[in-house]
């Protein structure tokens, strides 16, 4: 496991996924908190975290149901649609509407790699080419959002993007933060970041 | 359960990237202490299972097999959490002793574990010894300077100093004009800035 010591990937996994139990288990019954006898009964639907749900699927004790944030069914009201135009349905309308002004973060902080984690289960075939277009329209207003954002500008769009989407915010805006210092030839050596604090609690006034 | 506690350990390395949180020794033991419990329902599973089948052979498909499964990818679980929890923590030490040089301040050194301490203490040595074999200061700037001589500022009263082969009185406030590897550490550390006028 490559990214074993990885922080991001160790609080993607904590993300709960619907599933539901093929197979009984005896003694696990803190995972629902519903049975009496200490066992997960055949057929009962648990909300797992993300690493727990993937092995066990591995070995086919039980099933993910799709997330509700990667799937936007309208079957229910319009029940009797042909299947193509059900597909086309499916292709969840609010993204493709305009994938760059959807709150991703409030429906799923790490949409893309847990996404990913769930094509690889083949939870949903379309998912995978959903993901992809996805992060296509959302990439291009990101990117020049994250070369022109001023230090102290207006991030109102920020607390929308997922986790990955951050941090490639970031990159960018770091990247032309080091341009800038670069072409400016501010100092080269700086005080430790972790000094940071107690300095300004030390502070006194220079005149003094 | 569930393995909260120990993403909650996790966490807290997210929440600020430069400084370093006291040890979190309530959380950590309370991770442990549920990989416990977790590993005597693994025994207990398993005895119930040896019971069972008298010839002694585990068949995958059996009920039992699966809550034992459960509670051994649990304890995996917490296992990479508390170690990713102590592997960044580690890293961010040995990120410091190329910042600070060898002696950590005080208000860090509280924050640590014991064992962080041992190897905050083992780095640095092994360091230094590398260093002075290759007799290179390695923790200096990367890029060669224009200047080998800068200009400081001193910020805070330090009093006398053996720069080079003299010793000078570093005065709040005053400008001095010294080698830019001696002003390194000085600098990182907080004491000096460059000064730019």
């Amino acid at each position: 496991m490559a990214n074993y010591y990885d922080i991001q990937d160790i609080l993607m996994q904590d993300e709960t996924v619907s599933t539901v139990f093929l197979h009984k288990a005896n003694g696990a019954g803190f995972l629902d908190p519903s049975s009496e006898d200490n066992n997960v009964a055949r057929g009962s639907v648990v909300d797992l975290p993300l690493w727990l749900a993937q092995d066990l699927v591995q070995r086919q004790i039980l099933h993910i149901k799709l997330p509700s944030c990667f799937n936007a069914r309208h079957e229910q009201c319009r029940p009797n649609l042909p299947l193509i135009l059900e597909n086309v349905l499916r292709v969840r309308k609010e993204v493709q509407a305009d994938p760059a002004c959807v709150d991703l973060h409030s429906k799923c902080p790490f949409y893309y790699e847990m996404g990913c984690k769930l094509v690889e289960l083949s939870v949903d075939p379309t998912l995978g080419p959903f993901l992809l277009t996805t992060l296509q329209g959302r990439y291009k207003d990101l990117l020049c959002k994250a070369l022109t954002a001023t230090l102290s500008g207006n991030l109102k769009f920020l607390p929308h993007l997922t986790e990955e989407e951050t941090r490639l915010f970031e990159a960018g805006r770091d990247s032309v933060k080091a341009f800038k210092k670069w072409r400016l030839q501010g100092p080269r050596i700086e005080k430790a970041a972790i000094l940071g604090r107690k300095r300004n609690r030390d502070a006194t006034p220079i005149w003094s | 359960m569930f393995g909260r506690s120990a993403a909650l350990l996790v966490r807290e390395l997210t929440t600020d990237d430069h400084h370093l949180r006291r040890f979190n020794y309530d959380l950590f033991d309370k991770v442990i202490s549920e990989i416990q419990e977790h590993f005597q329902q693994v025994t207990t599973i398993m005895e119930k299972m040896q019971g069972e089948n008298e010839d002694g052979q585990i068949s995958s498909a059996d009920e039992n097999y699966n809550g034992a499964l459960i509670h051994h990818q649990s304890i995996l679980r917490n296992k990479r959490c508390l170690l990713a929890y102590m592997y960044h923590r580690a890293n961010r030490l040995q990120r410091l002793r190329w910042q600070l040089g060898a002696v950590l301040p005080e208000d860090v050194k509280e924050l640590l574990h014991p064992s962080e301490k041992e190897f905050v203490k083992s780095y640095s040595e092994a360091l230094s010894s590398y260093m002075t074999k290759l007799d290179i200061d390695l923790a200096v700037d990367i890029t060669p300077p224009k200047d080998p001589y800068i200009q400081v500022r001193v910020l805070n009263n330090i009093g006398e100093v053996l720069l080079g082969d003299q010793s000078t009185s570093l005065v709040r406030n005053s400008i001095h004009f010294v080698k830019r590897s001696e002003a390194e550490t000085l600098i990182s550390q907080g004491l000096l800035e460059e000064f730019t006028g």
